[in-house]
């Protein structure tokens, strides 16, 4: 069609990052606050900087397990009583742990804000952590690895790569835990991780919605204020041999059809080449018109699904491959057409309009996920917690801009070597 | 108190009978669309369960002059997206793309809805892999316990099938069928369009006219579907041996969206399974430590609609879950909330209500849906003081009507050795192989 003139008002970018006041407390607790005030609501996030990375064996998904234990009472408010009152109020709450971070966030009407400061600085300040409690959460985490792991195929094969990828790193083990060790966290392990990962030098606070910056700092102030700073965490163990050999595993258990999940360790998220492999995941599977899916599913419908996941991490991150066959497929034949579409990438990179393609879908998605006040407060802490800095949450689309297609052929020459290749795959066994 | 504000509003009916509805919204510089039509799964023939589905998704396989490959290249590369899917009642195109460049996408979206060419190889290939994800489908408990839990629930009325379908009838679907579904079912006057975003609300109003203001009427209206009949209990497990854990369910028809006991219902579920300090998770993740969630509520369609609870135990425990699930729905049914309880349950909807209207994609889900189910969109601006206004007696009685307390099914996926035993106690148990539910 011929192009009119556009249909569309001019609106700002997303986030004003000039609009954000940042503030750190005596304790170490920083706060950064993006008023938001066309809607009457709030989203609230607290960042702890620990996750799966900071735990040893034995202790495997202590991380997950304490984000359970932190609904069940503080000095002020008695068991059960965290939700409760957040609902009362309009409001509703959640939390994650991730192989990096734990994050704990609230939506609510913005009245509710002196509830949500009480109740959250009151359980940084002050978590009850009795035996009966452990006990209960135990079981309730265990139905959770059940569910999540031991009866998804996604969620066995993902446990057997990350011990691939990864051979001395904490990432090997699964955010979850081990079973056994769910079983084995004692409380005594609870009081120390809370004491060491859950005082207010190691969180930070952030703010998105209907409020008004310097009322909340001095509400801030006065709830968290007087929590003393805590013990200077100790610093994750890292250190990795260098891979020097594909490494396969497979997973024998009843199923229709054949599924693999593939992984290449990538950089850490600090790496300029993070960016790049953004790039290089929205040119092989963003969309119907990305190459994998265009070859793989359109093509030689080798593949029902394939996917391509790239996950930030404040370590090396896994740069990972999925693909779905249909029951009568070939494993062997849908492999070796995917290794070939990664060598010609690697090898002649990719075009102009791919790129220009890539950009334009990577800005959708950033727009997508600034467009609601979670997503601004969550990008704002998920950018300090893993890149170091919460301005780079207003900073994506530039970094995009930056990446070239030498750079994108550089990146899966260096990063998705053969070599470096690690594979499992679901064998289909007995009567599913 | 807190009344919801509508966005500026804009809408002109064509002559052919097409509603477009624009709203004008500032935030970030992209737009919403969505082309609704009635010809949900409700009307899938007999024998072509899967049709509206399939019919929706190989609609974006090729449309007016565009192959499906190029309709790819146009959308993806303006950083949009263009497809949709089939629901019970209606089935809805959607789009996301730039606000500047909504023209271009918005012609592919018209084209999409309005003039789809259904490429012969193109629609074998999706049926094919819709065949291979109900292979991939079949090895999810939780996916199996939906599926049931229709069939046992509706038995042979309209909704009583996943909307993706069956195996069976799936293998027999040809390009002819889909080509039938959509002359028959699709036209301006079963349909509506809604642009969302920031836009210029007239010259998006030209721009949609001039695109679909041609497009013919379809020769039928939609049949009503009619309500569905609560039977007597029914307890299902379906086969699954290797599963260390069970999905467990109880469901039973209840009330369509425009029933009068909708809103009072929502509020009692609440308290029964809806937030996260319901009965329900109090009963059995909190005081029990049974499992990781559970919820319930009540699903509502146009026509009718089911209760259905839903949650997971590790499989030497699924019968204590649903026999204290179902005690819990009990002592709703007779005692009713609390006024603390009913409170909570009325502040925490109200409070959430504005928090699922922040972004154009759920104005414009919104809009359909209020046209879907046919409400007026001025009646959202009050709902969370409606909410807030249902007495504990007019929740408890509005909940109790329509919880399978009685009747119903009761159903659970796991190995068959280890469940049939447990679930004896609710009734005679059938034992289901996981291909009679796909």
């Amino acid at each position: 069609m011929v192009r009119s003139a556009p249909l569309t008002v001019p609106t700002l970018e997303p986030i004003d990052l000039r609009s954000v006041v940042a503030h750190v407390l005596g304790n170490g607790l920083r706060i950064r606050i993006l008023p938001a005030r066309d809607v009457p609501a709030v989203s609230y996030y607290t960042f702890f900087g620990v996750g799966s990375r900071n735990e040893r064996p034995g202790i495997t998904g202590i991380s997950h397990l304490f984000e359970h234990m932190m609904f069940n009472g503080s000095e002020r408010y008695g068991p059960k009583e965290f939700d409760r009152i957040l609902e009362s109020h309009g409001g509703a709450s959640n939390a994650y742990t991730s192989n990096d971070v734990t994050a704990y966030h609230e939506d609510f009407a913005s009245e509710a804000l002196p509830v949500v400061i009480d109740l959250e600085s009151d359980r940084m300040r002050a978590l009850r952590i009795t035996e009966e409690a452990l006990t209960q959460e135990r079981s309730v985490v265990m139905e959770e690895r059940r569910l999540r792991t031991e009866n998804s195929h996604f969620g066995l094969l993902e446990e057997q790569l990350e011990t691939l990828v990864f051979q001395a790193h904490p990432y090997r083990w699964p955010v979850i835990g081990w079973m056994e060790d769910i079983a084995r966290i004692s409380r005594e392990d609870c009081l120390s991780f809370f004491r060491t990962y859950y005082a207010p030098g190691n969180a930070a606070i952030y703010v998105c919605g209907d409020v008004d910056p310097d009322d909340l700092l001095r509400r801030i102030e006065a709830a968290y204020g007087d929590i003393p700073a805590g013990p200077p965490v100790p610093p994750p163990v890292g250190g990795e041999p260098a891979q020097r050999g594909e490494r396969r595993a497979a997973v024998r258990h009843p199923a229709h059809a054949p599924a693999m999940l593939a992984g290449f360790r990538g950089p850490s998220a600090r790496e300029p080449d993070t960016a790049v492999l953004d790039v290089l995941q929205a040119c092989l599977s963003m969309g119907e018109g990305s190459r994998l899916r265009r070859r793989l599913v359109q093509e030689l419908q080798v593949a029902v699904s394939v996917g391509v996941g790239w996950t930030w991490r404040a370590d090396p991150g896994v740069f990972l491959f999925s693909l779905e066959l249909a029951p009568d497929k070939s494993p062997r034949k849908a492999e070796a057409a995917l290794w070939e579409e990664i060598a010609r990438v690697a090898s002649r990179g990719i075009t102009d309009s791919e790129m220009s393609r890539a950009r334009a879908l990577l800005r959708s998605g950033v727009l997508h996920e600034l467009s609601t006040r979670n997503g601004i407060a969550h990008a704002l802490g998920q950018a300090e917690a893993i890149l170091g800095d919460w301005r780079e949450a207003g900073r994506a689309l530039e970094r995009y801009r930056a990446v070239t297609r030498e750079d994108v052929r550089r990146a899966a020459r260096t990063w998705l070597d053969p070599l470096r290749r690690n594979v499992t795959w679901l064998e289909p066994e007995g009567e599913p | 108190m807190s009344r919801i504000v509508l966005p500026e509003l804009r809408e002109r009916v064509l002559g052919n009978g097409l509603r477009i509805v624009v709203a004008r919204r500032s935030g970030v510089p992209l737009v919403a669309g969505r082309l609704g039509v009635r010809a949900g799964s409700a009307l899938d023939p007999v024998g072509a369960c899967g049709l509206a589905h399939l019919t929706a998704i190989s609609a974006r396989r090729g449309a007016g002059r565009l192959s499906g490959r190029s309709i790819d290249d146009r959308v993806e590369s303006l950083g949009a997206s263009v497809g949709g899917d089939a629901e019970e009642d209606v089935t809805v195109q959607g789009l996301s793309t730039p606000a500047e460049v909504l023209p271009r996408v918005l012609e592919i979206l018209a084209a999409v809805g309005s003039r789809p060419t259904f490429p012969v190889a193109e629609f074998e290939r999706l049926r094919r892999s819709e065949l291979a994800e109900l292979a991939h489908d079949s090895d999810e408990a939780s996916t199996l316990a939906d599926r049931a839990l229709l069939q046992a629930t509706y038995g042979d009325h309209p909704y009583g099938h996943p909307v993706d379908g069956r195996a069976h009838d799936l293998a027999r679907m040809r390009r002819k069928d889909a080509v039938a579904f959509h002359a028959r079912w699709y036209g301006p006057r079963s349909a509506m369009l809604v642009l969302s975003g920031p836009v210029d609300p007239e010259r998006t109003l030209d721009e949609a006219e001039r695109l679909l203001g041609r497009w013919r009427p379809a020769p039928a209206s939609p049949p009503p579907v009619g309500p569905a009949r609560r039977a007597a209990r029914r307890v299902v497990v379906v086969d699954k041996p290797d599963a260390t854990q069970a999905q467990v369910r109880i469901g039973g028809v209840a009330i369509p969206r425009r029933s009068p006991d909708y809103l009072p219902a929502m509020v009692g579920n609440g308290v029964l399974g809806g937030g996260f300090t319901s009965r329900l998770v109090e009963a059995i993740r909190v005081n029990r430590g049974l499992t990781y969630g559970v919820r319930s509520r009540f699903a509502v369609g146009a026509e009718t609609g089911l209760f259905i609870l839903s949650s997971f135990t590790k499989n030497g425990s699924a019968g204590d879950l649903l026999e204290v699930a179902l005690e819990e729905m009990a002592r709703f049914a007779v005692g009713g909330p609390t006024e603390e309880e009913l409170g909570r349950a009325a502040n925490y909807l109200a409070g959430l209500f504005p928090l699922s209207l922040e972004t154009h994609d759920q104005w414009a889900d919104r809009i359909v849906d209020s046209w879907g189910y046919g409400y007026d969109l001025a009646d959202i601006c009050d709902y969370p003081d409606r909410l807030r206004a249902v007495g504990p007696v007019e929740a408890r009685d509005a909940t109790a009507r329509h919880l399978p307390l009685q009747d119903g099914v009761v159903l659970a996926v796991g190995p068959a050795r280890e469940l049939v035993g447990q679930l004896a106690r609710f009734g005679p148990v059938e034992v289901w192989p996981v291909g009679r539910v796909m």
